[in-house]
Protein backbone atom coordinates (compact mmCIF):
# COMPACT_ATOMS: atom_id res chain seq x y z
CA UNK A 1 0.00 0.00 0.00
CA UNK A 2 1.88 2.95 -1.42
CA UNK A 3 1.10 5.83 1.00
CA UNK A 4 3.00 8.94 0.26
CA UNK A 5 4.92 11.43 2.57
CA UNK A 6 6.11 8.36 4.86
CA UNK A 7 9.48 8.94 4.98
CA UNK A 8 10.64 9.33 8.57
CA UNK A 9 11.76 12.32 10.56
CA UNK A 10 12.80 10.01 13.60
CA UNK A 11 16.79 9.82 14.16
CA UNK A 12 16.83 5.94 14.33
CA UNK A 13 18.05 5.63 17.92
CA UNK A 14 15.24 6.40 20.17
CA UNK A 15 15.28 5.74 23.90
CA UNK A 16 11.55 4.66 25.59
CA UNK A 17 11.57 5.79 28.88
CA UNK A 18 9.54 4.13 31.84
CA UNK A 19 7.39 5.75 34.44
CA UNK A 20 4.84 5.04 36.87
CA UNK A 21 2.74 8.05 36.11
CA UNK A 22 3.18 8.76 32.39
CA UNK A 23 1.05 11.19 31.66
CA UNK A 24 2.71 13.12 34.33
CA UNK A 25 5.92 13.12 32.99
CA UNK A 26 4.15 14.27 29.34
CA UNK A 27 3.60 17.25 31.19
CA UNK A 28 7.07 18.05 33.33
CA UNK A 29 9.10 17.25 30.43
CA UNK A 30 7.12 19.98 28.22
CA UNK A 31 8.19 21.92 30.82
CA UNK A 32 11.56 21.22 31.64
CA UNK A 33 13.24 20.47 28.67
CA UNK A 34 10.93 21.43 25.59
CA UNK A 35 9.65 18.16 24.39
CA UNK A 36 6.64 18.34 22.26
CA UNK A 37 4.35 15.55 22.42
CA UNK A 38 4.12 14.08 18.76
CA UNK A 39 2.39 10.91 19.86
CA UNK A 40 -0.05 9.48 22.31
CA UNK A 41 -2.52 6.57 22.33
CA UNK A 42 -4.50 5.88 25.40
CA UNK A 43 -6.65 2.77 25.63
CA UNK A 44 -9.95 2.66 26.80
CA UNK A 45 -9.11 2.95 30.45
CA UNK A 46 -7.16 5.87 29.71
CA UNK A 47 -3.93 4.58 30.00
CA UNK A 48 -0.98 5.47 28.18
CA UNK A 49 -0.19 2.61 25.24
CA UNK A 50 2.30 4.57 23.93
CA UNK A 51 3.78 7.73 23.41
CA UNK A 52 6.26 10.11 21.34
CA UNK A 53 7.75 13.56 22.41
CA UNK A 54 10.00 15.45 19.72
CA UNK A 55 12.90 16.74 20.48
CA UNK A 56 14.63 18.44 16.75
CA UNK A 57 14.50 15.70 14.96
CA UNK A 58 15.01 12.60 17.90
CA UNK A 59 11.83 11.18 19.59
CA UNK A 60 11.77 10.18 22.90
CA UNK A 61 9.18 7.18 24.14
CA UNK A 62 7.39 7.87 27.40
CA UNK A 63 5.34 4.34 28.85
CA UNK A 64 4.30 3.62 31.92
CA UNK A 65 5.94 0.17 33.63
CA UNK A 66 4.12 -2.51 30.99
CA UNK A 67 6.13 -5.06 32.03
CA UNK A 68 7.47 -6.64 35.08
CA UNK A 69 11.06 -5.73 33.37
CA UNK A 70 10.21 -2.02 32.72
CA UNK A 71 10.70 -0.16 35.54
CA UNK A 72 10.67 3.58 36.69
CA UNK A 73 13.98 4.36 39.02
CA UNK A 74 10.81 5.52 41.44
CA UNK A 75 9.86 1.64 41.73
CA UNK A 76 13.44 0.69 42.01
CA UNK A 77 15.19 2.51 44.82
CA UNK A 78 15.70 5.59 42.41
CA UNK A 79 18.08 3.56 40.72
CA UNK A 80 18.89 4.07 37.17
CA UNK A 81 20.83 1.73 34.36
CA UNK A 82 20.47 4.33 31.32
CA UNK A 83 20.46 7.98 30.95
CA UNK A 84 19.57 10.36 28.23
CA UNK A 85 21.85 12.51 26.63
CA UNK A 86 20.71 16.34 25.69
CA UNK A 87 22.69 18.02 22.94
CA UNK A 88 21.61 21.13 22.41
CA UNK A 89 23.33 24.30 20.72
CA UNK A 90 22.11 27.44 22.63
CA UNK A 91 22.55 28.42 26.56
CA UNK A 92 22.97 25.43 28.41
CA UNK A 93 22.57 27.68 31.27
CA UNK A 94 19.08 28.68 30.92
CA UNK A 95 18.25 25.29 30.14
CA UNK A 96 19.40 23.92 33.24
CA UNK A 97 17.20 26.76 35.07
CA UNK A 98 13.74 25.77 33.19
CA UNK A 99 14.76 22.00 34.63
CA UNK A 100 15.20 23.95 37.86
CA UNK A 101 11.78 25.60 37.74
CA UNK A 102 10.17 22.09 36.47
CA UNK A 103 10.63 20.90 39.73
CA UNK A 104 13.70 18.96 38.38
CA UNK A 105 16.67 18.03 41.31
CA UNK A 106 20.22 19.79 39.99
CA UNK A 107 22.35 17.09 40.82
CA UNK A 108 25.50 18.91 39.13
CA UNK A 109 25.37 22.45 38.23
CA UNK A 110 26.73 23.32 34.74
CA UNK A 111 30.25 23.02 34.29
CA UNK A 112 32.80 23.51 31.39
CA UNK A 113 33.84 20.28 30.85
CA UNK A 114 37.65 19.10 28.82
CA UNK A 115 35.92 18.18 25.91
CA UNK A 116 34.70 21.30 25.24
CA UNK A 117 31.37 21.03 26.32
CA UNK A 118 29.26 22.80 29.24
CA UNK A 119 27.25 20.32 30.92
CA UNK A 120 24.40 19.91 33.84
CA UNK A 121 23.06 16.47 35.26
CA UNK A 122 19.64 16.36 37.23
CA UNK A 123 16.89 13.93 37.97
CA UNK A 124 13.03 14.32 37.07
CA UNK A 125 9.94 13.49 39.65
CA UNK A 126 10.47 10.27 38.89
CA UNK A 127 14.28 9.83 39.47
CA UNK A 128 15.31 9.84 35.57
CA UNK A 129 19.01 10.90 35.21
CA UNK A 130 19.15 13.43 32.46
CA UNK A 131 22.50 15.06 31.10
CA UNK A 132 22.59 18.40 28.74
CA UNK A 133 25.06 19.35 26.80
CA UNK A 134 26.12 22.14 25.06
CA UNK A 135 29.75 22.50 22.88
CA UNK A 136 31.04 25.92 23.47
CA UNK A 137 34.84 25.52 22.27
CA UNK A 138 36.35 23.55 19.96
CA UNK A 139 39.38 20.99 21.83
CA UNK A 140 41.57 18.96 19.56
CA UNK A 141 42.18 15.23 20.23
CA UNK A 142 45.72 15.93 21.65
CA UNK A 143 44.31 19.03 24.03
CA UNK A 144 41.26 17.13 25.73
CA UNK A 145 44.14 13.89 26.20
CA UNK A 146 46.46 16.20 27.76
CA UNK A 147 43.38 17.98 30.02
CA UNK A 148 42.20 14.23 30.77
CA UNK A 149 45.39 11.82 31.10
CA UNK A 150 43.28 9.52 28.80
CA UNK A 151 44.09 7.63 25.58
CA UNK A 152 41.33 8.67 22.54
CA UNK A 153 40.52 7.06 20.01
CA UNK A 154 37.45 8.19 17.57
CA UNK A 155 38.10 11.79 17.95
CA UNK A 156 37.66 13.64 14.91
CA UNK B 1 -13.70 6.25 28.97
CA UNK B 2 -12.80 6.32 25.33
CA UNK B 3 -9.67 5.27 23.69
CA UNK B 4 -7.65 8.41 22.19
CA UNK B 5 -5.10 8.74 19.67
CA UNK B 6 -3.32 11.89 19.30
CA UNK B 7 -0.56 12.95 16.88
CA UNK B 8 0.73 16.74 16.45
CA UNK B 9 2.98 17.83 14.11
CA UNK B 10 4.53 21.73 13.68
CA UNK B 11 3.44 23.16 10.36
CA UNK B 12 5.44 26.20 8.69
CA UNK B 13 1.98 28.54 8.53
CA UNK B 14 -0.13 30.42 10.31
CA UNK B 15 -2.96 28.83 12.15
CA UNK B 16 -5.33 30.61 9.58
CA UNK B 17 -3.35 29.05 6.72
CA UNK B 18 -3.47 25.51 8.41
CA UNK B 19 -7.26 25.47 8.95
CA UNK B 20 -7.93 27.18 5.74
CA UNK B 21 -5.81 24.12 4.03
CA UNK B 22 -6.92 21.55 6.34
CA UNK B 23 -10.73 22.24 5.73
CA UNK B 24 -11.04 23.81 2.23
CA UNK B 25 -8.45 21.76 0.31
CA UNK B 26 -9.15 18.35 2.34
CA UNK B 27 -9.65 17.25 -1.34
CA UNK B 28 -6.33 18.01 -2.42
CA UNK B 29 -3.97 16.49 0.35
CA UNK B 30 -6.42 13.43 1.79
CA UNK B 31 -4.23 10.13 1.73
CA UNK B 32 -6.77 7.56 1.76
CA UNK B 33 -5.45 4.16 3.16
CA UNK B 34 -6.45 0.41 2.48
CA UNK B 35 -6.84 -0.16 6.17
CA UNK B 36 -9.52 2.59 7.00
CA UNK B 37 -11.32 2.47 4.36
CA UNK B 38 -14.14 5.14 4.40
CA UNK B 39 -16.28 3.26 2.12
CA UNK B 40 -15.80 -0.21 -0.10
CA UNK B 41 -14.97 1.87 -3.07
CA UNK B 42 -12.23 3.38 -4.79
CA UNK B 43 -11.62 6.49 -2.83
CA UNK B 44 -13.36 9.65 -3.55
CA UNK B 45 -12.78 13.35 -2.94
CA UNK B 46 -13.21 14.47 0.35
CA UNK B 47 -14.84 17.59 1.08
CA UNK B 48 -16.09 19.98 4.34
CA UNK B 49 -19.71 21.80 3.38
CA UNK B 50 -22.84 22.36 4.59
CA UNK B 51 -21.83 20.81 8.32
CA UNK B 52 -20.39 17.79 7.12
CA UNK B 53 -17.29 16.13 5.82
CA UNK B 54 -18.35 14.08 3.28
CA UNK B 55 -16.66 11.59 0.18
CA UNK B 56 -18.06 11.91 -3.41
CA UNK B 57 -17.15 8.50 -5.47
CA UNK B 58 -16.62 8.47 -8.85
CA UNK B 59 -20.45 6.93 -9.36
CA UNK B 60 -21.12 10.19 -7.72
CA UNK B 61 -22.21 8.92 -4.39
CA UNK B 62 -22.00 11.27 -1.78
CA UNK B 63 -20.71 8.99 1.65
CA UNK B 64 -21.05 11.21 5.02
CA UNK B 65 -18.16 10.43 6.92
CA UNK B 66 -19.50 12.99 9.39
CA UNK B 67 -21.14 15.23 10.80
CA UNK B 68 -19.03 19.11 12.09
CA UNK B 69 -19.56 19.49 15.50
CA UNK B 70 -17.49 22.55 16.03
CA UNK B 71 -16.09 24.92 13.91
CA UNK B 72 -13.76 27.63 15.57
CA UNK B 73 -11.46 29.22 12.95
CA UNK B 74 -8.53 29.27 13.22
CA UNK B 75 -8.21 27.35 16.16
CA UNK B 76 -10.66 24.22 16.55
CA UNK B 77 -12.53 21.38 14.36
CA UNK B 78 -14.21 18.57 15.56
CA UNK B 79 -16.04 15.94 13.55
CA UNK B 80 -17.80 12.61 13.90
CA UNK B 81 -16.36 10.02 11.66
CA UNK B 82 -17.61 6.80 10.55
CA UNK B 83 -16.79 4.40 7.89
CA UNK B 84 -18.84 2.41 6.11
CA UNK B 85 -17.72 -0.72 7.53
CA UNK B 86 -18.58 0.32 11.03
CA UNK B 87 -21.74 -0.63 12.70
CA UNK B 88 -24.44 1.56 11.95
CA UNK B 89 -24.96 2.93 15.81
CA UNK B 90 -21.24 3.73 16.07
CA UNK B 91 -19.26 6.70 16.00
CA UNK B 92 -16.06 8.19 16.69
CA UNK B 93 -15.01 11.42 17.52
CA UNK B 94 -12.11 13.55 16.01
CA UNK B 95 -10.90 16.79 17.15
CA UNK B 96 -8.09 18.80 15.23
CA UNK B 97 -6.73 21.75 17.04
CA UNK B 98 -4.15 24.59 15.13
CA UNK B 99 -1.72 25.93 17.90
CA UNK B 100 0.28 29.18 16.93
CA UNK B 101 3.78 28.26 18.14
CA UNK B 102 6.38 31.51 17.44
CA UNK B 103 5.79 31.75 13.70
CA UNK B 104 4.36 28.52 13.25
CA UNK B 105 1.34 25.99 13.58
CA UNK B 106 1.30 23.34 16.01
CA UNK B 107 -1.51 21.34 14.41
CA UNK B 108 -2.60 18.22 16.38
CA UNK B 109 -5.29 15.42 15.33
CA UNK B 110 -7.03 13.81 18.40
CA UNK B 111 -9.25 10.47 17.47
CA UNK B 112 -11.31 9.27 20.06
CA UNK B 113 -13.61 6.12 20.40
CA UNK B 114 -11.92 4.12 17.74
CA UNK B 115 -11.51 1.03 20.15
CA UNK B 116 -15.52 0.68 19.65
CA UNK B 117 -15.06 -0.90 16.49
CA UNK B 118 -16.15 -4.79 17.29
CA UNK B 119 -13.79 -7.62 17.29
CA UNK B 120 -14.85 -9.10 13.63
CA UNK B 121 -15.44 -5.99 12.08
CA UNK B 122 -14.17 -5.44 8.73
CA UNK B 123 -12.76 -2.04 9.87
CA UNK B 124 -10.66 -3.67 12.96
CA UNK B 125 -8.72 -6.30 10.24
CA UNK B 126 -7.59 -8.41 13.35
CA UNK B 127 -5.71 -6.10 15.67
CA UNK B 128 -6.30 -5.91 19.02
CA UNK B 129 -7.16 -2.36 20.48
CA UNK B 130 -3.63 -1.76 20.92
CA UNK B 131 -1.99 -2.41 17.28
CA UNK B 132 -5.40 -0.91 15.51
CA UNK B 133 -5.01 2.34 17.88
CA UNK B 134 -0.81 2.16 16.57
CA UNK B 135 -2.04 1.69 13.18
CA UNK B 136 -4.50 4.63 13.52
CA UNK B 137 -1.68 7.07 14.73
CA UNK B 138 0.17 6.31 11.61
CA UNK B 139 -2.74 7.16 9.78
CA UNK B 140 -2.99 10.55 11.02
CA UNK B 141 0.55 10.94 10.93
CA UNK B 142 0.55 10.68 7.08
CA UNK B 143 -2.27 12.69 7.05
CA UNK B 144 -0.95 15.21 8.97
CA UNK B 145 2.44 15.30 7.20
CA UNK B 146 0.29 16.08 3.78
CA UNK B 147 -1.74 18.83 5.36
CA UNK B 148 1.47 20.19 6.29
CA UNK B 149 3.26 20.03 3.13
CA UNK B 150 0.71 21.59 1.60
CA UNK B 151 0.21 24.46 4.12
CA UNK B 152 3.99 24.83 3.64
CA UNK B 153 3.41 25.97 -0.19
CA UNK B 154 2.56 29.59 -0.66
Amino acid sequence: MAVPNTKDWRAPLMSAVCYRDPKAALKFLEAAFGFELSMLIEDDQGNVAHSEMRFGDAVVMVGSEWSDDHKSPASIGGKNTQTVHIQIDTDVDAHCERARKASFEILVEPADQFYGDRTYRCRDPEGHIWTVAQTVQAVSREEAEQASGLKITGWI
Amino acid sequence: MTSKVYVALRVKATPQRAFAVFTEEIGAWWRPSGLFQTTPRAPGALAFADGRLTETLANGKVFEIGKVLAWEPPERLVFSWRQANFPPDLHTEVEVCFEAVGDETRVSVEHRGFHQVPAGSAARHGFPDHALLARLAEYWQAQLRSVGARAELR
